[in-house]
């Protein structure tokens, strides 16, 4: 076990590498650079230049490259010019808003998924199923932004019951701080609800139909119990493997929903970055966000071997 | 027991929807202990919602609005402009000019604290002031060389590189302010810029949240200047303890923010969203004169080096079509041929007016046949991120192709759009919407690195303006300048802005020069 998670981790260094080399590259060729955006609009070329070489942006690629990388070997993984701190410790802090906000996301789209799923197979055919499958389609077919400002605009600006924007830190208390995060959290979760109800669903279809569970209903076992324990338990790989996938996308940042609600996450971090040409800090966040993938996908086919000892790591 | 698994997680939602909910309200009133509750009920707490995070918070070094408009309330200069635009001494007391004009004594005033709880004297003038004349673009390129030296605790004396009559209002410029820090800010300062905000204003900068806010407390040491608060100058009163300048970079959260009541001033509301908003009956909208929107044309490379050629695209030109396109309404623009404002009694003029807004597509042709245009393609740089650039880069494009320019559009991002417009080899003409100057001096226009513009004329007219021995000279000498711009077709003003911003009807004391100004703004609960 201790072998397989070791490996695939030493696996990811190949990826790491060739990633960094390509943002690298890329944030080296599109042009402007962190000075235009520092200076501002009218700054003379002359500022420009001056800066650039005082940041060292103006030596060629490959000794930029180079040297950061032997940095981030050591451990420094830059600096930002615009943000005053260590592209490490910027990570860190931006990293808190965003698991927050994927965690109680996630938690909103189980709660929405997993009844809803299982309704719907358990109830194939009927209008029940029917109401499930079209508006999932639907949650999956609407495009975030669109129900993040409905979300605004009804919830925020009609009702007053939650601030439109913004993020309350956890340290000024779970209630102020959940009930920033409601409103993004709910918009994310329902287009997620969207995606693992289907997959709940279909996955449960294929199970509902297996012998086993006509003979475990022919023993006379209670319904409540095939469905949850059988088919539910048979099943969990393939939705497992689904709430990993739209955990990894929540956990990774969410550029839209956090720059609509003004949440300083990561996916922020990222757009802002960009912007001011914030070179180490896309390099950071592009590094971590891989890793953080890479990470969550490695835990999702570790939980496989509890739900199916069949596919535990190391057996054949 | 079906349905159960469906009834459960809804309830679940719902109860945590609206414990949730309740938990609001305590949100704005927390801090309403202390100050008397009888009369008037303000709130402690300001909240302006601005569209982007400020670079730095060193309005000396930057040019940015943003920096600027939090920098007046956090540091101060030695004068500042007051709402008629004349220089006010506010951290200086007086000042006399020698009989041949190259030394002015600035006598300062006493007792003024930094908001480290220390004294300013001469010491930390004469360092953030020669500090000042190295990087503020504005100051060098008009007083660069001039060296400001102590006399005694209370006074210096400022030894300029050339006389003129505009001395004292280049110190006053609202943009990369002559703000005055602590001598050892000034001295532990590096390229990138001051890394402690300490100044000697209304307010102190208490916590800056990368990307979430920027929140200034009122300082209570505060010695304002005498006189009434007019402008940038006179009495300031930080009549609301806290302003919080909430970073919020999507313009319709600034909206649904303000419409909510989130915050109460919301700055850069889009021009799509006057009209809408106009009719809410619980925010009041601000219309400030802002700026000027521009068309620079290159002056040095291929046909556009032909003067026919760039009177020919001055023809062309219906400003009225172009700002409707980019500002979307006539109440949000005026058209006129002046670079500065034109409310601006010394620098408002409208010469050269023959040459702007012609609508004459004949004549166009005309001088393009006379220039032997043979349909080189000419292309507009442009940016997407600034919408109203943007527009207007379009509609230029249509009407030069009316009068028979091959005019092409290439659209970057900002950064990269200002990569091509500082090469006249990459680009034709571009457009950039310019705030206004205090002194035409500073033009954009005016400067070789801006469109490539590098005539004579231009040097000799600022040498003129400069030299003048009175207003009424300078401004005569800025009117032929700006005749020159226009005959050269160098550039050509396409009209003026105007930046809308959205408050609650509960605000009052709001006031605006050049930056949104809210040390006397209160908001009632």
């Amino acid at each position: 076990m201790l072998k397989y998670i070791l490996k695939r981790i030493l696996s990811l260094i190949p990826v790491l590498f060739v990633v960094s080399c390509v943002i690298f590259l890329v944030v080296y060729m599109i042009p402007g650079g962190p000075a235009t955006a520092l200076l501002g609009m009218e700054a003379t070329p002359d500022q420009i230049d001056a800066l650039n070489a005082e940041l060292g942006f103006d030596r060629p690629f490959l000794v930029q490259y180079v040297d950061w990388f032997t940095n981030v070997l050591r451990g420094d993984w830059g600096e930002s010019y615009f943000l005053h701190q260590t592209v490490t410790s910027a990570i860190a802090e931006y990293f808190v808003p965003t698991l927050s906000l994927a965690v109680f996301a996630q938690i909103i789209a189980l709660i929405l998924s997993i009844p809803l799923g299982i309704l719907a197979a358990y109830k194939r055919g009927t209008a029940l199923d029917l109401t499930c499958v079209t508006a999932s389609l639907l949650g999956s077919a609407l495009p975030g932004f669109l129900l993040s400002m409905f979300l605004m605009l009804f919830f925020g600006v009609y009702l007053h019951w939650f601030p439109v924007a913004g993020y309350a830190a956890l340290s000024e208390g779970l209630g102020e701080h959940l009930r920033y995060l409601f409103l993004p959290a709910l918009s994310l979760g329902i287009v997620q609800a969207a995606y693992l109800t289907r997959m709940t669903r279909s996955s449960l279809l294929e199970t509902l139909y297996k012998n086993y569970i006509q003979t475990a209903r022919a023993k006379g076992l209670k319904e409540k119990k095939v469905v949850m324990k059988y088919a539910l338990k048979n099943g969990a790989p393939v939705i497992l493997t689904a709430v990993g996938q739209s955990f990894g996308s929540l956990i990774t940042g969410t550029i839209v929903t956090e720059t609509l609600f003004n949440i300083p996450g990561l996916g922020m971090l990222t757009l802002t970055s960009i912007n001011r040409r914030d070179v180490f800090v896309i390099q950071g966040v592009v590094i971590f966000v891989t890793l953080l993938y890479v990470i969550v996908n490695l835990i999702v086919d570790i939980l496989y071997g509890f739900t199916d000892p069949r596919l535990r790591p190391g057996r054949k | 027991m079906k349905r159960k698994p469906l009834f459960g997680a809804a309830a679940l939602l719902m109860s945590t929807a609206l414990v949730l909910a309740g938990c609001g309200g305590g949100n704005s009133d927390s801090g309403s202990g202390g100050s008397g509750d009888s009369a008037s009920k303000n709130k402690e707490e300001l909240h302006v919602a601005i569209s982007a995070n400020p670079p730095s918070l060193d309005p000396q070094s930057i040019n940015s609005n943003i920096v600027g408009g939090i920098g007046v309330h956090v540091y101060e200069p030695l004068f500042a402009m007051n709402a008629d635009y004349e220089p006010t001494p506010v951290l200086a007391e007086s000042y006399e000019v020698s009989d041949d004009g190259m030394v002015y004594t600035i006598k300062l005033r006493q007792g003024v604290k930094f908001h480290n709880g220390e004294e300013m004297t001469a010491d930390d003038v004469v360092a953030s002031m020669n500090r000042w004349i190295e990087v503020s673009a504005k100051a060098n390129t008009l007083i660069g060389g001039s060296v400001f030296e102590k006399v005694d605790d209370y006074t210096v004396n400022l030894k300029v590189n050339q006389a003129s009559s505009d001395i004292i209002m280049i110190l006053a410029s609202p943009i990369q302010a002559a703000a005055i820090y602590p001598a050892e800010v000034v001295e532990s300062a590096t390229a990138e810029g001051i890394s402690e905000y300490i100044g000697t204003g209304p307010y102190k900068v208490s916590e800056w949240k990368q990307d979430q806010y920027v929140k200034l407390e009122a300082y209570e040491d505060y010695q304002p200047s005498e006189g009434e608060a007019s402008g940038l100058a006179g009495e300031k009163q930080a009549a609301t303890p806290t302003i919080y300048y909430d970073v919020v970079t999507d313009a319709s959260t600034r909206i649904a923010g303000v419409q909510s009541g989130e915050y109460d001033i919301s700055e850069e509301i889009p021009i799509d969203n006057y009209e809408d908003l106009s009719s809410d009956n619980g925010l009041t909208l601000k219309v400030d004169r802002g700026g000027t929107l521009n068309l620079f044309l290159d002056t040095t490379e291929g046909v556009m080096a032909n003067q026919t050629f760039r009177q020919a695209v001055l023809a062309a030109l219906n400003c009225d079509d172009i700002m409707l396109a980019a500002y979307g309404n006539p109440d949000l623009y005026e058209l006129n041929a002046s670079w500065s404002d034109p409310t601006d009694t010394q620098w408002g003029t409208d010469e050269g007016s023959e040459y702007y807004n012609q609508q004459d597509t004949e004549k166009a042709k005309e001088l393009l046949a006379e220039a032997g245009y043979n349909n080189e393609k000419v292309v507009l740089v442009t940016t997407q991120d600034y919408p109203e650039m943007y527009n207007a880069t379009l509609v230029v494009q249509e009407e030069l192709k009316q009068a028979g320019i091959n005019a092409e559009v290439e659209t970057y991002d900002f950064s990269t759009f200002m990569e091509h417009r500082s090469d006249p080899q990459q680009f034709d003409m571009f457009i950039t919407s310019n705030s206004y100057n205090m002194l035409p001096i500073q033009l954009s226009v005016l400067d070789s690195g801006w469109a490539g513009l590098n005539a004579p004329e231009v040097t000799e007219g600022i040498t003129a303006i400069r030299a003048a021995s009175s207003d009424e000279e300078a401004a005569e000498a800025w009117a032929d300048l700006q005749t020159f711009l226009y005959e050269y077709g160098a550039a050509t003003v396409l009209g003026h802005y105007t930046g809308v911003i959205a408050m609650d009807k509960g605000v009052t004391g709001y006031d605006y020069l050049r930056f949104p100004i809210y040390w006397n703004v209160t908001a009632s609960e």
